[in-house]
């Protein structure tokens, strides 16, 4: 035995499990019109006790759950400056959600999300204040002018690539800034359309009620975000986009079967562009005003940081960015223009550290100790050696540990048995009498698991010629080349074989 | 130019002259084969022998045949026509099984359906692919299900039961526990709790597909295959049912309690059909519609069921408790391919083996048939090993079986077939194999290519040719050598009793004639009683208990059990043959070890090499000194072969007065110096210590001897299987040839036997 130093193992799991009685009657109520379960519970038998656990499988609608109901509790309570930036909290995380869906589902990547929620706006909040159209209807012209804006975008994406679409779209967005802010009808307030009326009464402007009110539209706005991202993900145009995610080879493949995802990838974008028309126009009524920064770079990018921050393509990123950046945008004001680099060293610093952003970080995290915990074992314990107390609890066949532990003592004797002498016996008869030393380690050669193991293959049935496989172990899948060496004797294939087996046993 | 694939087999293997053969064949890259047939001569290549020899034969078989791509369907399943959808109500209903699931999980697997995979509609019974209970239904669009709380445990007994009512569209799952201390894999001290109980409300009912009622697959269909069964399940399952109303939860418990509903729509007893004599692949259904289920690719009967107790150790005990019934996904047991040509051979063909062969391209398949006589011809008959080739059929242990290489001593040498054939994994498996859930393969047929049947074909584990290749050189020889003789098979001897051999006066064993049914035990027994005369000329003869299945003659039926050199093992329970009632395993175990027939035993077994037989005292007696005329008193007998390099090798018999060799048997010679890679046989170790083999154990060595019967009937027996592959070495004269010579001349003899007058008692001088 070595100085090896062995850890106890074993851990006592923190997460609270149901017991379910198997023979109770459960009855598993669905969303009402649809064919899903509320929450995924999954039984599981306990591979350390048997018994069985019910366990959430899929904890995310819990982390929301929570998240989102601490928001809308612990808002009423907060000073009407936090109110506020609660609400635009909302606001921006529900653009991001949306926005993620058309970067992270439809795989495109436009920088024109703030341009169509503007333009949403400024023709909602133009057709209250110059036609005369009472607010309910802002939230229909909205996503109205969302739709057409994101169906003229969208018609470049599939010809434009990556970055020069993302220059196209960011081009689209100063092009109606400079619009906006040239529009003669509009130079007294410096490009801003005012005075719109909104679903918060004038009274109660900037008001505590005001303020509150305008809290509840954004959380229903965020929830509403959330609902279409949740619907266009589950629903098959989503699920067939992230099949198509994972590789271009994949999509190539699958529109040559006649799945057209160009169709698919502008549905969602198209989609997304409504909804971001409908975030326009609550914003206009939010500020009872709308203004040509709406189309500015500095807030683009600051959108931009959110997404990078939360982790890009996910709808919780979206949001839990959303959170930080505005905490820091909005609510560190007296800060002053330090909270601006601020921002930017978390995203810097998340970019450099994080690979998925903050909310991929557990899963990176994992990672992280699997691979460490790899090198550990690694330097821990030899090839083909015995297995240490920490590796043991993942091999489900105990013995396989005796064995290993066996054959590695074996290995060591048998090692010691080969001699030139040896081989030499082999040579001069391999299917002969043997030697004791010799049949030993034949034996223990022939004994061999089924994987890799050596065969001989005659290359032309009728013919003495052979080369060196190897099997695969497993029905079905064909045995390897081991090495391009040919044989015109049987006995030299067998002499052959066997070097490669001492030359293995050695190397062990 | 496209790779061209050619397969092929032939129904029946063998057949009288003037009896037509349907030969079936697939083939891709092509759509014209040559074919003609072919006289196979020689069937071993290597350069000590006289070659591979073929003649072709003028038939009227069409020098060109049309063929096509075939498909196979593999797994065995169950199917009910159900033609007027009597098993796809309208109203609610109720479908309950018993199962023993083998390998939950992975893929889905569906225990009972009338259900169309590829159209989604009507409504199965199944394991998803977590590994879960899962009922679920289909309108053509929309698929919903129910599914079970808790994954299945392999090869534990549940009840699995579901009902639904399309009016309000609830479906209830239940699935409960039923192991007891015998039934399972695993005991109760296992804290699992195999109990679920879901309800829930669907969103479709089902539609009605075209699609057949199947037990433990689904109906899929395409374009280019037709129809066929998908979706297959692993594992056993036992009595199963319709009603049509949804049960209540406790009607469920009262099944799983042992009571099967008292208004069923159909219920599958799988106990009914039971006799003493076993049992067929139809399931009866007792329900009002006589819906009974035709097995497929032989679902294996006769297993422990739910309830099994183990008391009861056969089902001839207490069929009640025998209602499992074993599925698997890789059983096949005919391909069931239409033909590309039938050939009736003429009805004065000579005898022999012959074969199709089909060439296309650069490929070349032949498709070997035995050709019996229309009428017995010659004095000699030589028994094809029919049931050892269907034992061995495309065995897979080079790939499969970790200890082959450790068993064989040897490295194995594969060919491109060998990858091909384990690369389709299409043609089935032989009973050294075991399916994909671990359970042995019990059944084999002819209905399917084999690859190891071709002549040339070399056993990839020893790198010599086995069985049927390995018997053409006993022919071979026996041609050479100018004697007469007309084949039977081991079927032939199956079926017809002694009456196959009466008309020989001596019947000659190929190589390896291992699997016999009792009906051949006796027919040769009474053959000898009534003066026949027999060549035992293989080794590790008349061992397994075998079986021809009643309903179907391609196939036959064997369990391996409790001892013997044995492949696999069957459960508890399970070790009685579904073909006649008979205990299965080794007929020694049954009160007739081979010694009792023809003196010699299986010792050993060994494919390093082969050693050569030396002359013992006995053969000096001038009983059977003749035998040895023109033999040296010293001389080694067979120093050569094409097995191995000797004449006593590959597997070895014995003589053992112990195991019931006749008393008056002269042991002529025996076989010396084995290497260790010889050890004694399992079935003779009852304590284990160290030293069992050929170095070190006498009793690891093959017998050669010879003993009288009634009437001037005899055996002669070597106990080898590399015996006959000595046979053609040196031109096919040799002092094996000449031993053979010396006993067939005597044998086919009419009258006493030489050396019989010598039966006074011994007066010695010396």
């Amino acid at each position: 035995m070595s100085d090896n130093t062995y850890h106890k193992v074993g851990r006592r799991p923190w997460e609270w499990k149901l017991k379910p009685i198997g023979t109770d009657e459960r009855p598993r109520l669905r969303l009402p019109g649809t064919r899903r379960h509320w929450l995924k519970w999954r039984d599981v038998h306990n591979p350390k006790t048997l018994r069985r656990e019910r366990v959430l499988a899929d904890k995310m609608p819990l982390w929301w759950t929570l998240g989102l109901g601490f928001v809308a509790i612990i808002t009423p309570f907060m000073p009407n400056s936090m109110i506020s930036v609660m609400s635009i909290f909302c606001i921006y995380a529900a653009i991001n959600v949306l926005w993620t869906l058309i970067v992270g589902t439809a795989g495109i990547f436009s920088l024109a999300t703030l341009a169509v929620v503007g333009a949403s706006g400024y023709v909602a909040a133009a057709a209250n204040v110059y036609l005369g159209v009472p607010w309910p209807f802002m939230l229909i012209i909205g996503p109205i002018v969302g739709f057409l804006f994101g169906a003229i975008l969208a018609a470049p994406s599939t010809r434009l690539d990556g970055l020069y679409y993302a220059l196209l779209t960011m081009g689209v967005a100063e092009i109606c800034r400079v619009f906006v802010v040239q529009l003669r009808a509009l130079t007294q307030t410096n490009g801003a359309i005012t005075q719109v009326d909104s679903f918060i009464p004038e009274a109660w402007f900037l008001q505590r009620p005001g303020l509150l009110l305008g809290f509840a539209g954004a959380f229903l706005l965020l929830l509403g975000a959330l609902l279409v991202w949740r619907l266009v993900n589950s629903e098959r145009l989503g699920m067939l986009l992230r099949v198509a995610r994972t590789s271009r080879e994949d999509e190539a493949f699958a529109e040559a079967i006649g799945i057209d995802f160009r169709r698919a990838r502008l549905m969602v974008f198209v989609i997304s562009s409504a909804a971001l028309g409908v975030v326009g126009a609550f914003y206009t009524m939010y500020y009872r005003s709308i203004s040509p920064t709406i189309f500015s770079l500095d807030q683009l990018l600051l959108l931009f940081a959110m997404m990078v921050i939360g982790g890009l393509g996910r709808a919780e990123g979206a949001v839990v960015g959303a959170a930080i950046v505005t905490m820091i945008d909005k609510g560190l004001v007296e800060l002053g223009p330090p909270r601006i680099i601020l921002v930017a060293f978390i995203m810097i610093g998340v970019t450099i550290f994080a690979r998925e952003g903050l909310t991929g970080a557990r899963h990176q995290f994992r990672d992280y100790r699997k691979r460490k915990s790899g090198e550990r074992r690694a330097r821990r314990t030899e090839k083909g050696g015995e297995a240490m107390p920490e590796e043991a609890t993942e091999v489900h066949d105990k013995q396989e540990l005796y064995y290993r532990r066996f054959n590695k003592r074996l290995r060591d004797r048998l090692k010691t048995l080969i001699t030139p002498e040896l081989i030499e016996e082999h040579k001069r008869d391999p299917l002969g009498h043997h030697s004791d030393a010799l049949a030993r380690v034949l034996n223990y050669f022939r004994r061999a698991e089924m994987a890799d193991k050596y065969v001989i293959h005659r290359m032309i049935p009728t013919e003495e010629r052979f080369r060196i496989m190897a099997v695969s172990g497993v029905r079905g899948l064909p045995p390897r080349v081991v090495d391009d060496r040919e044989y015109t004797d049987i006995n030299d294939a067998y002499h052959a074989v066997f070097l490669l087996r001492v030359n293995d046993l050695l190397e062990s | 130019m496209t790779d061209i694939r050619l397969f092929g087999y032939c129904d029946p293997l063998s057949a009288q002259a003037g009896k037509p053969i349907d030969f079936m064949v697939s083939a891709e890259g092509t759509s014209e084969v040559q074919a003609e047939i072919v006289r196979l001569v020689h069937g071993d290549f290597n350069p000590d022998g006289p070659g591979f020899i073929e003649e072709p034969v003028a038939t009227d078989v069409p020098a060109a045949l049309s063929v096509r791509r075939q498909y196979t369907q593999n797994g065995s399943f169950s199917r009910v026509d159900d033609s007027q959808a009597r098993l796809a109500p309208d109203g609610p209903f109720t479908v309950h099984a018993f199962i023993w699931p083998s390998t939950p999980g992975g893929q889905r697997q569906t225990i009972m359906s009338r259900w169309s995979v590829h159209g989604n509609e009507g409504y199965a019974l199944g394991i998803n692919p977590e590994g879960k209970l899962e009922f679920w239904v289909g309108d053509g669009k929309v698929v919903d299900q129910v599914t079970a709380d808790a994954p299945l445990v392999p090869k534990v007994w549940v009840l699995a039961t579901a009902s639904f009512d399309p009016a309000t569209g609830q479906a209830r799952l239940r699935q409960i526990g039923v192991q007891n201390s015998w039934n399972s894999h695993i005991g109760p001290v296992t804290p699992y709790d195999h109990n679920t109980h879901v309800v829930e409300t669907l969103r479709c009912t089902p539609a009605k597909p075209d699609a057949p009622f199947l037990i433990a697959a689904a109906h899929e269909e395409n374009p280019e295959r037709g129809r066929f069964a998908s979706t297959l399940y692993n594992g056993k399952i036992d009595r199963a049912g319709i009603v049509a109303r949804a049960l209540s939860a406790e009607e469920m418990a009262a099944i799983a309690a042992g009571t099967p509903p008292t208004d069923p729509l159909a219920y599958w007893d799988t106990t009914e059909g039971f006799t003493d004599r076993g049992i067929d692949t139809v399931i009866r259904d007792t329900g009002p519609h006589g819906l009974d289920a035709q097995g497929v690719n032989h679902p294996v009967r006769a297993m422990t069921g739910w309830n099994w107790t183990g008391r009861d150790d056969s089902f001839r005990l207490n069929p009640s408790q025998y209602g499992g019934v074993s599925y698997h996904d890789d059983a096949l047991t005919d391909c069931a391919w239409e033909p590309a040509v039938t050939w009736a051979p003429p009805v004065d063909l000579r005898s022999g083996v012959y074969a199709l062969k089909v060439s296309a391209g650069d490929r070349v398949d032949r498709i070997p048939v035995i050709i019996r006589p229309n009428k017995p011809r010659a004095k000699i008959a030589v028994q094809m090993s029919t049931f050892t080739y269907l034992a061995y059929a495309n065995e897979h242990l080079s790939f499969d079986a970790q200890i082959a290489q450790a068993i064989v001593a040897h490295t194995p040498v594969i060919t491109g077939e060998d990858i091909e054939y384990d690369k389709l994994q299409e043609f089935g498996l032989s009973t050294y194999d075991h399916h994909n859930d671990g359970a042995g393969v019990c059944y084999s047929s002819w209905k399917r290519p084999i690859i190891n049947i071709r002549p040339g074909y070399r056993m990839a584990g020893m790198n010599f040719p086995w069985a049927l290749p390995a018997d053409l050189s006993l022919l071979w020889w026996l041609e050479h050598a100018g004697y007469d003789y007309d084949l039977i098979t081991d079927h032939d001897l199956d079926r017809e009793g002694l009456s196959a051999l009466t008309p020989y006066k001596a019947v000659l064993n190929v190589t390896h004639p291992e699997y016999y049914s009792e009906g051949m035990l006796d027919a040769t027994e009474d053959y000898l009683r009534e003066g026949g005369r027999v060549m035992y000329l293989g080794g590790n003869g008349y061992y397994w208990v075998t079986a021809a299945c009643p309903d179907d003659p391609a196939c036959i039926e064997v369990r391996k059990l409790d001892v013997g050199s044995r492949a696999w093992q069957a459960e508890a329970g399970e070790g009685y043959l579904a073909s006649t009632g008979e205990r299965s395993g080794l007929w020694r175990s049954r009160g007739r070890p081979p010694q009792k027939l023809v003196g010699l035993g299986f010792t050993t077994e060994g494919m390093d090499r082969a050693e050569p037989f030396e002359r013992m005292p006995d053969s000096f007696h001038k009983r059977v000194a003749w035998i040895f005329e023109g033999i040296g008193d010293e001389e080694l007998i067979g120093d050569f072969g094409l097995a191995l390099g000797g004449a006593a090798g590959v597997e070895l018999d014995r003589y053992d007065l112990a195991l019931g060799t006749p008393p008056h048997t002269l042991l002529l010679a025996a076989s010396i110096n084995h290497t260790d890679n010889y050890p004694l046989v399992s079935e003779e170790i009852t304590y284990a210590f160290p030293g069992r083999g050929g170095s070190q154990d006498p009793q690891v060595r093959g017998d050669m001897i010879y003993f009288t019967t009634q009437n001037n009937g005899a055996v002669f027996a070597a106990g080898s299987i590399s015996w006959s592959q000595a046979l053609p070495c040196k031109g096919g004269e040799n002092n094996v040839a000449t031993i053979m010579r010396n006993v067939l001349d005597a044998f086919i003899r009419e009258g006493e036997l030489p050396g019989s007058q010598f039966s006074g008692e011994e007066k010695h001088w010396r």
